[in-house]
This record gives structure tokens, sequence and C-alpha cells, in this order.
């Protein structure tokens, strides 16, 4: 299958959870004992796993892998940090980090398996061997390190085909010197191509640039790093060559040596084989130096590693993904307030020009200009918004892949059915929503499939589904992922909850067995018997439920035993801007967010009924409880009741109540601020807005009213 | 004695009125000075927490000095203003005063540091300096704006 279209993706998450590995491991070696830090860590290796094995970049998963039981033994109290642990880590993290960059250049993570640092972090677990063992182990990476900078010099890769070997020979015949260059230019440098193109001008002065690497066409359009490799044939020495390559500004090196065509060995080997066997283009260049090594020992260039061939080829290659801009969210959210403030500053013109009207005649002029600048600030504000929605495919459309490689690691036949991949969600939303939905799937195919045998005992379709259905309802988008699986088995659960001591036995007696399956979402609880590289460690769910609330969502999973389990999460569609009810209480005003509304309704004060001491209504054969908004505000002088009320019905999942309010001012799109940390808030009020006159109105949060 | 002399510094103070005294804040913590406005209120804070306002599409807090030091409620006036100061902790906050007058340099060796006593307002207070015959008590902003109760 291919992974290509998901890789960008993958590339983008796999930099932001190496960069955070990075920032926390950086704060372990502070605190080697914050359990926070460890935590983090661990989801983090944990995630960069699971995306590794996706993508089927084995290597990078076993590394992580690795990485991970570390974290797991460091969790569970085993071991301790200690600074030579910190070092292997970054040294793994340097690790994965080649890793990801040879895939975006390539598709490929690489050859190397990195065994002297996976040996290092084993050893880690097993601290008898590890004092002795970890040092050897670095240096031996080092000595690796060192041979690879020798044999790195850029030109030694450069590929010359026949006609540019016979220009290097014709050349030495005519009593004229070969260089090999590499030159660096500073990567502060803005004009690149400018800097190259004034270093071949001076190059060609006293001589003629044979081949350079990347092509002058690259060179041109800047694909390329900082460094370009140029083979020179030249009448000069070598010193002024290079001294007239260093006297071009923003060069921050280049060397050079004079060179044979026998330094291309590599190549020449290639060159024979391709004389032998003409109908053969190329032959790959990893065969290549396993045949030279023996022929030609002493060419500096033939002691470079399979690895290293593997890389000149690589740069020669564009870079397989396309280079996209990825602005960060808080730039986008100050592009969002001052588009906020131009619609109020708009709209404290639109009340000016209304009150001054009396005094003069002529507004037209003014009233003209208005309506513009209102189409403007509109035209901007969508634009902005749109600019932060994307559909959630792009983060969904990777499971399938997902599924399938599970399925064939568990031994269970499965299939995936997705739905809704359409759904458009905040991108602050959909960038974050990949790991715990990843999580769910995992869960259900690990936990909640059975296998094949016990499926067909139950009458069962032996093709275990699995379904991710995405739709929008109202203001929110809901994201449910269902298996047709055991369900769970909430005994079981009860059980473990007792031996672990999360619960006392008479505790577990009385509670219900949805408050159970909620300990489910509970750090380091997992039912499976056996941890396997699926899941069973205990971190999916807490990670889930953790994400999708800090995401302002929630998540609700229902199950019967036997039948499967539906894991729901409902998210607001954006973070920024929701549609609202704007409405009076009091001489106060507060916006409800509009998707949990139901209805409005004109409740007549004699319908009121009294059922246990506590207000309700009779709507339509629903006994729905009231909530008055004065009371619950704390309103100084709420208003006497009148013939009747407006009374705006609200829903929590099943759950309904009748907010009353005293005006309705209509709907309206309104942009959700921060309070700050300050204002220790009650739960009824989520946020705040700034409406049109520059006032400030409370969002009230229907859920916790109800 | 010279040890001293050369550990004292000068800070810049905006002096405020509140009743009948005089504090000084450190001009350092001060983002902006408004003029009284309009407050939201918001339902079941703590009483000191006047409301929110709308400073240039932020939402701020904002806490009544006198509810806080424990002085009579405020009264607003033409005086009235909102320091806007940043708290470490907490972001932008806006504190109510009756009236800002000046801006004063104190040198550390004029203010004298008071001992923290059982008395309340003692608590929001770093020390008390002196200008030109007057005193003016210098506020522990962290102390005023600590959400604990006194």
């Amino acid at each position: 299958m291919d992974v290509s279209q998901y890789l960008e993706i993958f590339l983008d998450e796999s930099r932001e959870h190496l960069q955070n590995l990075n920032k926390q491991i950086l704060q372990l070696e502070q605190e080697p004992d914050n359990m926070d830090v460890i935590n983090e860590i661990f989801r983090a290796a944990h995630s960069l796993k699971g995306m590794a094995g996706t993508m089927g970049y084995k290597r990078m998963q076993t590394l992580t892998h690795d990485m991970e039981n570390v974290f797991s033994e460091v969790r569970s109290g085993n071991i301790k940090i200690q600074s030579n642990m910190i070092d292997i880590l970054f040294q793994c993290l340097d690790a994965l980090e080649g890793y990801v960059a040879n895939i975006q250049e390539s598709q490929d993570e690489g050859t190397n398996d990195n065994e002297a640092i996976i040996k290092m972090l084993n050893d880690c677990i097993n601290p008898s061997a590890g004092g002795a063992e970890a040092p050897k182990a670095a240096s031996a990476e080092e000595g690796k390190e060192e041979a690879k900078a020798e044999a790195g010099a850029g030109w030694a890769k450069i590929n010359l085909d026949s006609t540019q070997q016979k220009a290097i020979a014709e050349a030495a015949e005519q009593g004229k010197h070969v260089y090999g260059i590499d030159v660096k230019i500073q990567e502060s440098c803005v004009l690149k191509a400018a800097r190259a193109f004034l270093v071949f001008k001076a190059i060609e002065e006293n001589g003629e640039i044979l081949i350079s690497e990347p092509s002058a066409q690259d060179i041109e359009d800047e694909k390329f790093d900082f460094d370009f490799s140029l083979v020179v044939v030249s009448e000069d020495s070598l010193e002024n060559t290079l001294a007239a390559v260093k006297s071009v500004s923003e060069i921050d090196s280049a060397t050079g040596k004079e060179v044979t065509v026998a330094d291309f060995s590599a190549e020449k080997e290639e060159a024979k084989e391709e004389a032998k066997e003409e109908a053969k283009e190329e032959t790959p260049a990893t065969t290549a130096p396993a045949v030279a090594a023996p022929t030609a020992p002493a060419a500096p260039a033939a002691s470079a590693s399979p690895a290293k061939a593997d890389n000149g080829k690589k740069q020669a290659s564009k870079p397989v993904v396309g280079r996209t801009v990825r602005v960060d969210i808080e730039k986008l959210d100050v592009l969002m307030n001052l588009v906020s403030e131009l619609i109020i500053a708009k709209n404290s013109l639109e009340a000016a020009a209304t009150t001054s009207k009396e005094g003069s005649s002529d507004n037209s002029a003014i009233n003209e200009q208005l309506e513009y600048l209102e189409s403007i600030t509109t035209n901007l504000h969508e634009s902005v918004m749109k600019v932060r929605m994307v559909p959630i495919e792009s983060v969904v459309s990777k499971f399938p892949r997902m599924v399938r490689d599970l399925s064939k690691k568990l031994d269970k036949k499965m299939e995936l059915y997705m739905t809704g991949e359409d759904t458009e969600m905040d991108r602050t939303v959909v960038d974050e929503i990949g790991d715990p939905l990843m999580h769910l799937i995992r869960n259900s195919a690990d936990h909640g499939l059975e296998s094949e045998e016990i499926r067909r005992q139950r009458g069962k379709d032996p093709v275990g589904s699995i379904f991710l259905d995405a739709y929008q309802e109202g203001n929110n988008v809901v994201i449910e992922v269902r298996d047709d699986g055991n369900g769970i088995d909430v005994e079981a659960v009860r059980a473990k909850a007792i031996e672990r001591g999360t619960i006392t036995p008479e505790q577990a007696q009385t509670m219900e067995d949805k408050d159970i399956i909620n300990l489910l979402f509970l750090p380091s609880f997992s039912t499976a018997k056996k941890i396997t590289d699926v899941s069973g460690r205990g971190v999916g769910l807490d990670v889930v439920r953790s994400k999708i609330e800090s995401l302002s969502g929630e998540v609700e999973v229902k199950s019967k035993l036997g039948e499967g389990s539906t894991w729901t999460i409902r998210l607001p569609l954006t973070l920024a801007i929701v549609q609202a009810l704007m409405v009076v209480v009091g001489d106060e005003k507060y916006a409800i967010s509009l998707g949990s509304i139901q209805t409005i309704e004109d409740v007549r004060t004699q319908d009121i009924k009294l059922v246990q001491n506590k207000e309700v209504i009779n709507l339509r054969g629903n006994v729905i409880p009231l909530v008055r908004l004065s009371q619950v505000l704390d309103l100084e002088n709420p208003k006497e009741d009148g013939e009747s009320m407006v009374v705006v019905i609200v829903k929590k999942g099943d759950k309904y109540a009748g907010l009353v309010v005293d005006e309705l001012i209509g709907q309206q799109e309104i942009v959700i601020k921060s309070m700050g940390t300050y204002i220790n808030k009650n739960k009824i009020i989520s946020g705040a807005t700034i409406l049109g006159d520059g006032e400030v109105a409370l969002i009230l949060d229907a859920n916790a009213l109800i | 004695m010279e040890a001293l002399e050369t550990s004292a510094t000068l800070i810049q103070y905006i002096i405020v009125k509140m009743g009948d005294e005089q504090f000084g804040i450190d001009i350092s913590y001060i983002d902006n000075i408004v003029r009284m406005q309009s407050m939201t209120r918001v339902p079941k804070v703590a009483d000191y927490i006047k409301g929110v306002i709308n400073l240039r599409g932020e939402v701020i807090p904002v806490v009544s000095m006198r509810i806080k030091i424990g002085i009579d409620p405020d009264e607003y006036t033409n005086k009235t203003r909102i320091i806007i100061v940043k708290a470490e902790e907490y972001g932008r906050i806006g504190i109510i005063v009756d009236e800002v007058r000046e801006v004063i340099t104190l040198n550390s060796d004029d203010i004298d540091r008071i001992s923290k006593s059982k008395d309340d307002r003692a608590t929001y207070l770093q020390g008390v300096g002196k200008v030109n015959d007057t005193l003016v008590s210098i506020l522990d902003l962290n102390a005023l704006l600590s959400t604990e109760q006194a």
C-alpha cells in the first residue's frame, strides 16, 4: 500500500514529537524525579513508535520501542535516571532525527540499525552490565562517526559519467590539475544561489568546472542546502583556487584535494561494470563499494561505507516531500484577534455615525464607506477562520494501513470502515486528534475484537469490524470509534480495580457499570494480560482522555459485553469562534453556545410544576427541570415572574434542562476569549467574548448547568 | 557602611491614592493605566474581583484594591483609574485605585522594611518610604494579588 500521501503528516508529527522529547529530556536532566516529565516522554515515545510502525519504518520503531521500555522501567520505579542515560537518550533522539531526515529525502529510513544505541538502552534496564558496556559502546559510536566524517568528503560522492572521466584523464595528460572541492556557505546567507554563482565565476577565471553536485541548474534554483561539491580542472595551484573561492563573502569553508580518476573509485568500478554490460544504464551504488573496496584500498573514497554511498545518491535526488509553511497557530490567533478588533472598531464607527445623524444632514458618504468596510471585515473574518479549518482526512487517512498491519500482527481478521473524512475542524483540534484516535483504534483491534476462532464460536462474522465515523452535530464534531468485538468486561475491570487498590471492594459493589468503565481512563490501568507492542501498557486511554479534555471536548464509552463497544469523542468545531444565542438575564448579557440548545419555549408561569420541591415543566411528554439563571448567576434583583417566561431548552447527552432567561437578543457569532487564570471561575462560565459595542459578555456552559 | 551604600538601588514607583493614604507600586510591574470603564460582573468569584474589562481585545480581570486591603468599598469618581499590572503568575490584571498621582524615585535605603505583623494590611506591604515628609506605603503586588484568603 502506498503511504506516500501520509508522509508529510508523519514527518511533521515526528518532528513535533522529537522536539517535545528533546525538551522533556532536557527537563528530565534537571529534575530526574519529575514523574510528569517521565510520563510525557513515555507517551511521546509511545506515539512515535506507533506512527513509525504505521508507516512501516521498522528500524525507527525498534529504536523507539526500546526507548519506551527504558521509560516503562523508570516509570515503575525499577531504575533511576542517571546522567549517562540522558546522554544515551539524546543519542537516541539524534538517531531518530537521522531516520526522519532520511525519510524526508528518500521515503526510506536508511540502513543504519543503530544497534549500539539499542544495546545501550537495553543495558540501562540491566544496570549490572550497563556500567561497563555503556562507555565502550559510546566510544565505538564515536569512532564510527569519525570514520564517516573522514570518508564524507562531498566531491568523492559525485558520480562521474564516462565523458567526465575522460575529461579528467585528458586534463591530467595536459598537465592540468584536477581538484575535488567542497564549499560550505554560511547558514545565515540569504542569497545562496548568488554566492554559489560567484564561487563558480571565481573558479572559472583560472579553470573549468567539470561537474558540480548538485547540478548547476539546481544550485541556480537554490535547490541545495548550504554546501555543494565541485570537480575543477585548473592550471592554477590548489591553494590559489581555494583562496579564490574563499574570497567570495559569506563562504564558511572551502576544502579540496587534488584528485585523479581513481579517487572516484566507486564510480570507476561502476563504470567498468557499465562497460561490461552496456545495456544496464546504472548499477545500484550500494553494490559498487563492496566490489570496489578490495580492488582499490588506497583510494580514500573506497572506504566510504555503503551508507555513505547511499547518502551521495540521496543528495542528488530532490526531497520527495514538498515544502509547506506551517504557521504557528498563535500567529493565526493574533490575526484573529486583530480581525475581531477591527470588527469591534467598525461597529463603534457605525454607532457613532447613527448618533451624529441627528446633528448633521450629510451622512450618506460616511454610511457608504461604512458598508464597504463592513463587507471587507466580514470577508476577512471568514478567510481567517477558513485558514484554520482543515478536514480530518489528513489525520484519519493513515488508519487503514495501521489496521491492516495490526490485523497481521495480532493475527485477527479485521476491516476498518470510515465515514465523514471530509468533516472540517479547527486546525488546532485536527492536529491533536490523531494520537487519541490512533489509541482508540489500536485498543479496539487489540482488546475489543476477538480472535477468528472465538468469533466463529460465537456465531459472528469471522472478520471483525472497526468503524470510524465523523460527523458534525451542531457546534460539535462527533467522532465515533466502534467495534463489534467482545465489549468491555465490566467484571474484569472491577476485579482489576480492586486488585490494584484503585477502589475498595465495598466501593466496587455500589459502583455502577458506567462508573467502572470510566476507571479505564485512569493512568496505568490496563486489563490486558500481557504487554504487546500494540497496546496494554495502560498509556492509551488516559492519554486519550487528557488530550480530548485539553481540547475542551469529552469522551464517552458505551459497551455491551459480547457485542462491542463505542467510543464517542465530542469536540468543539473550532476553539475560537462559536455560534451563540445571546440572552439577557437581569441587566446582564450572556452567550449560550448554539450547539447545546434544542428549542426555545414560551412557558406560562402556571404550567410550572413542583416535583420533589424542584421546578419542572412538561414539554411534549418530557419532564424537564427548570434552572433559573437569575438565581444561579447570583443576580441581585431578579425580575418578577410575569405571565409567561422564556425558557431555553438545552441538552447534554440524553438529559435536558430549561434555562429561564429574561429576554432573547438573537444569534451571533462570538469570538471566545480566555479570561486568564486569575479568575477561578465557576464551571458554569466557560469563557468570555467581546460584543460589538466593546462590552464583555460571559459565555454560559450549558453542560455544567444540567 | 560602604557596602550598604553600593547595594542601594533606585526604583521608580507610581503613587496612587486610596482614601487618605498613599501607596507606591513598582513601575516595572505596570503595563498600562486606563480610566474607569464599564465592567462585566463575573458570578461566583471572590468579592474582591469586580469583573472583567475589554482592554483592546483582551479580557482582563479587575480587582478592587479597597476590598482587598480591607477599607471602605470603592466610590467611582472622575479620578478613579484601573492600573493594569503584569503579574508573573496570572498575566495581566487590573487594579482599581482612587487616583493616580505621580511617579517618584526612591532609593532602596529610603524604604523602611516593616515586619509582617498579624495586622491584615501589613501583609500587602513591602515597606514604607518617605517622600517630602509624607509617607508612602510600598505595595507588595504578589501578596496583594494572591488568591489565598487573608
